[in-house]
């Protein structure tokens, strides 16, 4: 009768596993793959956008979403949950963070609170956990002063640095809230969150690692970036390629053309932007 | 004189100087005319170089510092990273405005100095969160006229910290004197990038 | 600038179209309530020298947010000849209430001439000052609504003299005193800057050994230049002050006017 009261869904097998995530996870791994390549100067998101017909309209479906302007966000999995966590992420990045500090979370504050919203679909009652695993792509400012980034890019970061040697000793780390840069996240049902300096998810997740590691060098510009993004798609794809059937999203140098206005000092651009079907275009031409 | 606001008394003032910046308060405490300690400065920290000034009825000036606290340790344990002054400034200012209708009786002042640009920054509040952005100096409490007068009179552009640190405290000292429900020695900060100054000043003991 | 002010107890209009008086709520009739007081705003100070004194005011006068005019003098000199009052080495400022200050100075001038037609030499500012004291004294229960400020030549020492006083008489002579909407704000700069208030001698002595600096009197440029600062300093932050600054530097000489424009806004 224990069960008459058991309102969760995810309750613990003998064994020790939650197979409702396990479950979830198996929805995520059917769905069209994802990848995220994180650049020295910026991030590339990517994915395949498919369509079971060719009366859809492709300009008005869309899979990967600005949450802030300098945070992105893609998935693979249900495609309904994904737009539920969109939601959620951009109602918290305010309520949480933005109506409090006047300014916009950093990544990983973002991808904290996002994973939370998912955790907690695992421990409550009356409800399932999300069918997604999500990948999230930000740029933040950085606290730390400008000389610490102010090495050549590409540069192997050495453990003493002389020019600010009574600082804490820098660490092997790019991005973050410290220092500033890009920063790459992938976020599972389960609420678990992995940094990454390039993935992807869903259904050819693992054949795009491998090619990603052997793509994979330090010190990659964004435009590099795009480059191995699409080649990594097109290993996995099935259908045409072109700027309809390929969503990018990238963060980059601030976007200020489409700050929708001009001449207001210390304004900043989104960093994070959809690239358009002509730029796509563009970039599969030269592949 | 039954406002909240000068119940206790207690005067806090803020200054921008040359890559730094001051902020001082004076000591009293005490219940309308009757002084009950000495010893109760309204300034504090929440990081190398945030400070917060704090002026008002004295319970609140307690438990709005205690507030802070709190939230600035959750926000340095969620973010691992000190708080900036000018968000700390945001924080104050909608943790104020979450009381708009019952507020704290407190007349905020921030001060410190960017950990990125090394900018000084300062910035006083109404009880309600509006922000005053300043140039200059920023004054609160029952001496706020007085204040307003001497910082007006001594106060220029780009001093240097030896200099800023003077005229702060003749500024303070000067103002609580005409004031019956301030004074009682003064705590003066001066704050530069990597260098925080606490000076303890006696002042008059009436 | 007397106002009458209606104090509507009703929330009916305090006129009535029809017969009965007004009534309020509770059914009394509306009170009406004469307040013979208005604040014109402005501020005034004065600084005492070793031969001269200073009295300075702004121009500015106001009745409520609103400005009545950019140039209505605060300073006047008393006794001398003629209604130039030439010759004259006292001056009275006045702020507060303007019509309050300008009878008070009609009798305090009066009072003066009568004074050389009566003594056959003019007054001593001495005597003068504690004259003055009277004079509001006398309204003790329907002040004159001012704070005024008298200076002059003390005929004793050829020190500049100065005399501060509340609006029922209460006075003290002093070597610098500010009077009126931005008093708060100049008097503790002047108490740092013409009394050396909380300054002490550099040489570095610490806690109970430390020594207050002795001020020594002023001379005419440095307290020409306190005085500005003064109001400058008091048009930044305080509505009410601003337009011009009038100065009077009082000699043995005799009375020499100085006008600086201030801020409009």
């Amino acid at each position: 009768m224990a069960d008459r009261y058991s309102f969760s869904l995810t309750t613990f097998s003998p064994s020790g596993k939650l197979v409702q995530i396990e479950y979830a996870l198996n929805a995520v791994n059917q769905g069209v793959t994802s990848l995220g390549i994180k650049a020295a100067n910026g991030i590339v998101l990517a994915t395949e956008k498919k369509s079971s017909t060719p009366l859809i309209d492709p300009a008005s479906s869309s899979k990967i979403s600005l949450i802030t302007p300098n945070i992105g966000m893609v998935y693979s999995g249900m495609g309904p949950d994904y737009r539920v966590l969109v939601d959620k992420a951009r109602k918290v990045s305010h309520t949480g963070y933005k109506r409090i500090y006047n300014e916009y979370p950093p990544t990983r504050i973002l991808v904290q609170d996002v994973a939370r919203v998912m955790q907690e679909a695992t421990q409550s009652g009356g409800v399932r956990p999300y069918g997604v695993s999500l990948l999230i792509a930000g740029y933040d400012e950085g606290i730390e002063p400008e000389q610490q980034n102010a090495k050549p890019a590409g540069a192997e970061e050495t453990a003493v640095d002389d020019s600010a040697e009574d600082r804490k000793k820098t660490t092997g780390k790019t991005g973050g809230i410290l220092k500033g840069g890009p920063s790459l996240y992938q976020v599972d049902p389960s609420g678990s969150y992995f940094p990454w300096k390039a993935t992807a998810i869903g259904k050819s997740a693992t054949s795009a690692k491998t090619f990603l590691e052997k793509r994979y060098t330090e010190g990659l510009e964004l435009e590099d970036a795009v480059h191995i993004a699409l080649l990594t798609l097109k290993e996995t794809i099935e259908g045409e390629m072109n700027g309809e059937t390929v969503e990018i999203g990238i963060v980059g140098p601030p976007a200020n053309h489409l700050l929708g206005y001009e001449g207001v000092e210390g304004a900043q651009g989104p960093r994070f932007r959809k690239l358009s079907p002509q730029e796509i275009e563009d970039y599969l031409t030269n592949l | 004189m039954s406002s909240p606001f000068s119940i206790n008394g207690g005067a806090c003032v803020a200054m921008r100087g040359k890559n730094c910046v001051a902020i001082a308060c004076d000591l009293r405490l005490g219940l309308q005319s009757l002084t009950v300690s000495n010893n109760f400065p309204k300034i504090f920290q929440y990081s190398p170089t945030a400070f917060l000034g704090l002026t008002g009825l004295a319970t609140d000036v307690s438990t709005v510092s205690e507030l802070f606290r709190y939230k600035v340790n959750m926000y340095r344990l969620r973010e691992e990273r000190d708080i900036a002054p000018k968000t700390f400034a945001q924080l104050v200012s909608s943790s104020l405005y979450e009381r708009r209708f019952g507020p704290w009786f407190v007349s905020p002042v921030v001060a410190g100095i960017d950990g990125k640009s090394g900018a000084p920054f300062i910035c006083g509040f109404d009880s309600i969160g509006c922000i005053d952005y300043a140039a200059d100096f920023i004054v609160s409490g029952t001496a706020s006229d007085q204040l307003f007068g001497t910082c007006e009179g001594l106060w220029e552009p780009d001093l240097e910290p030896d200099d800023l640190f003077e005229t702060i405290s003749q500024a303070l000292l000067n103002a609580v004197d005409r004031d019956a429900l301030s004074g009682w020695g003064a705590h003066v900060y001066i704050i530069e990038k990597d260098k925080v100054t606490k000076r303890l000043l006696k002042g008059r003991q009436d | 600038m007397a106002a009458l002010s209606h104090h509507h107890l009703s929330s009916t209009a305090p006129f009535a179209f029809q017969q009965a008086p007004p009534q309020n709520h509770s059914g009394e009739p509306t009170q009406h309530a004469f307040y013979p007081y208005t604040d014109n705003g402005g501020s005034t100070l004065g600084i005492s020298g070793k031969t001269f004194t200073v009295i300075a005011g702004d121009t500015r006068s106001t009745s409520g947010y609103n400005i009545n005019t950019r140039y209505a003098p605060k300073l006047y000199p008393i006794g001398g000849q003629g209604p130039t009052h030439k010759g004259s080495k006292i001056v009275l400022s006045v702020v507060g209430f303007a019509a309050d200050g300008r009878a008070l100075q009609e009798r305090l001038d009066t009072v003066v001439k009568m004074y050389r037609y009566q003594h056959g030499c003019e007054i001593s500012v001495k005597a003068c000052a504690q004259r003055l004291s009277h004079i509001l004294y006398n309204k003790r229960f329907f002040p004159y609504y001012v704070q005024a400020i008298l200076g002059g030549i003390d005929e004793e020492t050829g020190e500049g003299a100065l005399y501060s006083y509340d609006p029922v008489g209460s006075y003290e002579r002093e070597y610098c005193r500010a009077a009126g909407a931005a008093a708060s704000l100049i008097m503790p700069f002047l108490d740092n800057q013409v009394n050396l208030k909380n300054q002490y001698e550099p040489a570095a002595v610490s806690g109970f050994d430390k020594k207050q600096l002795v001020p020594q009197p002023l001379e005419r440029p440095q307290v020409e230049e306190l005085v500005r600062d003064a109001f400058t300093s008091a048009v930044e932050r305080h509505i009410e002050v601003g337009d011009g600054l009038q100065m009077m530097f009082i000699t043995k000489e005799g009375i020499e006017e100085v006008y600086f424009p201030l801020k409009k806004d």
